[in-house]
């Protein structure tokens, strides 16, 4: 426990906005924009934030899936960021992936056995001859039965399918899961499911999670901290019990504001966020969020603000984080 | 162009005249089949519920349960082959099932409009959004042009522009002179949702049909959408009929609930009953099933999945994953019961 697993530190994913026949692109889609990040052994963390803030792509970049422009990624004590395709097969077993549409990741032509044992392959401790009674195996840690094997995707319901993506993902043996919107497809009964799921069997096999998803209900359940991003930037990390009763970040109380309750009796108007979302390509000057927040001055328009650490494993981005949390704007009643 | 305007909009006057206390809306015993090549497959099975004045019902249900197929069935929606349609939708004293396409043409759009999930693809590409919203324009509120035009002697140009502006203005929208001369692809998903929604309450329809409309949106976007369409519905007395799988959303804005579960509404009572006092089975483990953010217990479920619906379970729909599932259950459907005031229940647990 408490050791980082990955450690990012200052890492960019940039997509040319322009492609110009000759030379270098002159401008840039800054999906990741300057990501420092420990993801501690153990835990899950969530990735919050709105859709086009970069969270997707941060996730594929940690796991080497999109192309890391400079910075440096180390898991497991390793600099993977240099990495070649060849370099980097032994850490792909041991970092895996569940997507958000379960139907579309699973091939409609194969059978679960050979979905299952495909990934199978990649785990060098599984002898061939094994691989049917790893498939059950796996099988079994998914609440699936055994007789589920021959049968075909389109055979199962969403939930069911989206169990399936995780045991392909556990065939591996891995040490961490990116969760990329893994229950946003799902009705919520069913996402209950998959989550109770997926806490047990990190407890179970003990796993590190990521868990990206843009449903602030569920990342209390599920994650022990949680990152919230705006604009391709890191603004704010904190415990997911902490988090969202005391924000340091405008940006994060905006965001539970306009979160629905279920609870007709709460009387809670919901909270009006104004403005859009910024260009990854052209976002504003200075801090990312000054054209949207209530409490700018003139420095946030002119100066990006510092990462600073609020605690053992939080950080928050804010030129004023100090003063609104002595002034107590933020903390929600 | 379809000229249905004038002698409509004396009726649609009458209609608004009405009490408050009379439904704007009937559905009375709807039942909608398909045929597919396993058989056919009964996906609404005797749905009822009005629909009041200014009021926002919202249809919750997982996926599959029915909830749009009620939504489209009520405009005649669905394409028609492959499809049986029994039961009454009562508008305005009319039959909307009954109406032939012509007469439909009157309401669709005009009186009952609808927004859908996927705010992007239900604008029309090739057309530039100042175009489309013209067209409705002169199709609906050819008055107002001819109002505007005496008063200020502009010409017609000139009139359609500044009835959109003001239109899109009262939807939330800014820039709008540049809005106009772009196209569905170049604005936001929440841009996009607040110009389907000016179009959609242009004509100041009775009853606005919201198909899943923010479940595409982010959370913020989300929470401008659901005000917007409260307050401009509170403004022009449009009832809506809200689709949702999100009980938040329902709890938020919605005035009463109806529950659906495998194609038949299973609970039906004003919001506040539903979350403190739920009577169906299914409501209470749906409502234990939501994740609530500050709660930390592990999230329950409701076991199973939802039927086939080509060979349903002859009773109850819901008997196979009920905990307190009754011998009668197996055999028989249960009947809608009010088992308090506004507040209907279809399960044997609750009859005398």
């Amino acid at each position: 426990m408490n050791k980082p697993l990955i450690k990012l530190e200052q890492i960019n994913t940039w997509f040319p906005d322009n492609k110009p026949v000759f030379g270098k692109p002159t401008s840039w889609i800054k999906a990741v924009n300057d990501v420092s990040l420990n993801i501690i052994e153990g835990e899950c963390l969530g990735l919050v934030g709105e859709s086009g803030c970069g969270k997707s792509t941060m996730g594929r970049t940690i796991l080497r899936l999109a192309p890391l422009y400079s910075g440096k990624i180390k898991f497991m004590g390793d600099d993977i960021s240099k990495s070649d395709d060849k370099g980097l097969k032994p850490y792909r077993a041991k970092m895996q992936m569940v997507f958000q549409d379960p139907k579309a990741s699973l091939n409609p032509k194969m059978t679960i056995f050979k979905i299952l044992s495909e990934a199978t392959a990649l785990n060098l401790r599984v002898a061939k001859e094994n691989y049917l009674e790893q498939a059950v195996k796996l099988l079994d840690l998914v609440d699936l039965r055994p007789e589920h094997i021959y049968r075909y995707p389109h055979e199962f319901s969403g939930g069911q399918q989206q169990r399936i993506c995780v045991a392909r993902a556990l065939a591996t043996d891995p040490k961490f899961i990116v969760f990329d919107e893994a229950t946003s497809a799902l009705d919520v009964s069913v996402q209950a499911q998959v989550i109770n799921l997926m806490k047990d069997l990190q407890n179970k096999l003990d796993l590190t999670y990521l868990f990206i998803s843009h449903d602030l209900s569920i990342m209390e359940h599920v994650c022990s901290r949680v990152a919230v991003m705006y604009a391709g930037q890191i603004i704010e990390v904190q415990d997911s019990g902490s988090l969202f009763d005391t924000p340091r970040h405008p940006y994060t109380k905006a965001l539970k504001n306009a979160v629905p309750i279920a609870d007709p009796e709460s009387g809670k108007e919901l909270g009006i966020l104004k403005g859009e979302v910024p260009k990854l390509s052209d976002p504003p000057s200075g801090c990312h969020f000054h054209p949207r927040c209530d409490y700018k001055e003139n420095i946030c328009v002119e100066k990006s603000p510092k990462v600073r650490k609020t605690g053992k494993n939080s950080q928050v981005k804010c030129h004023f984080h100090e003063e609104l949390w002595k002034r107590g704007v933020l903390r929600y009643t | 162009m379809r000229k249905i305007i004038v002698n409509n909009s004396l009726s649609n006057k009458k209609a608004k005249q009405k009490s408050a206390s009379l439904p704007v809306l009937q559905i009375k015993e709807l039942n909608v089949s398909f045929n597919t090549s396993r058989g056919q497959a009964k996906i609404l099975e005797g749905v009822s519920f009005d629909l009041y004045p200014k009021e926002i019902l919202a249809l919750v249900g997982e996926t599959g349960s029915g909830k749009s197929v009620t939504a489209k069935s009520i405009l005649d929606l669905i394409p028609g082959h492959s499809r049986e349609t029994r039961g009454q939708v009562l508008f305005d004293t009319k039959d909307l099932l009954s109406m032939s396409d012509k007469e439909l043409q009157t309401v669709r759009g005009y009186r009952i409009s609808m927004v859908f999930q996927n705010p992007q693809s239900s604008i029309n590409p090739v057309f530039t959004l100042g175009e489309q919203i013209f067209r409705l324009i002169r199709l609906y509120l050819s008055r107002d042009i001819e109002a505007l035009k005496q008063k200020t002697g502009c010409g017609q140009k000139q009139a359609l522009k500044t009835i959109a502006k003001e239109k899109l203005r009262e939807a939330g929208l800014t820039d709008i002179k540049r809005m106009l001369k772009s196209y569905a692809g170049e604005i936001s998903g929440g841009m996009a949702q607040r110009y389907r929604i000016a179009l959609a309450l242009l004509s100041s329809p009775e009853i606005l049909i919201a198909d899943e409309a923010t479940s595409a949106l982010d959370v913020t976007v989300q929470a401008h959408i659901l005000k917007l369409m409260k307050n401009l519905c509170e403004n022009k007395r449009t009832a809506i009929l809200f689709i949702t799988h999100d009980l938040g959303i329902a709890a938020q804005i919605c005035d009463r609930i109806a529950v659906m579960y495998a194609g038949r509404i299973v609970e039906i009572a004003e919001t506040k009953k539903i979350f403190s006092n739920p009577k169906h089975p299914y409501t209470k483990g749906l409502l234990k099933a939501v994740p609530k953010l500050g709660a930390d217990e592990p999230l329950s479920f409701v076991p199973g999945i939802i039927p086939d619906l080509v060979n349903p379970p002859r009773g109850c729909r819901f008997q196979p994953r009920c905990d307190h599932a009754l011998d009668i259950c197996l055999n028989q459907k249960p009947e809608s019961l009010l088992i308090e005031d506004r507040h209907k229940v279809s399960c044997f647990l609750y009859r005398q």
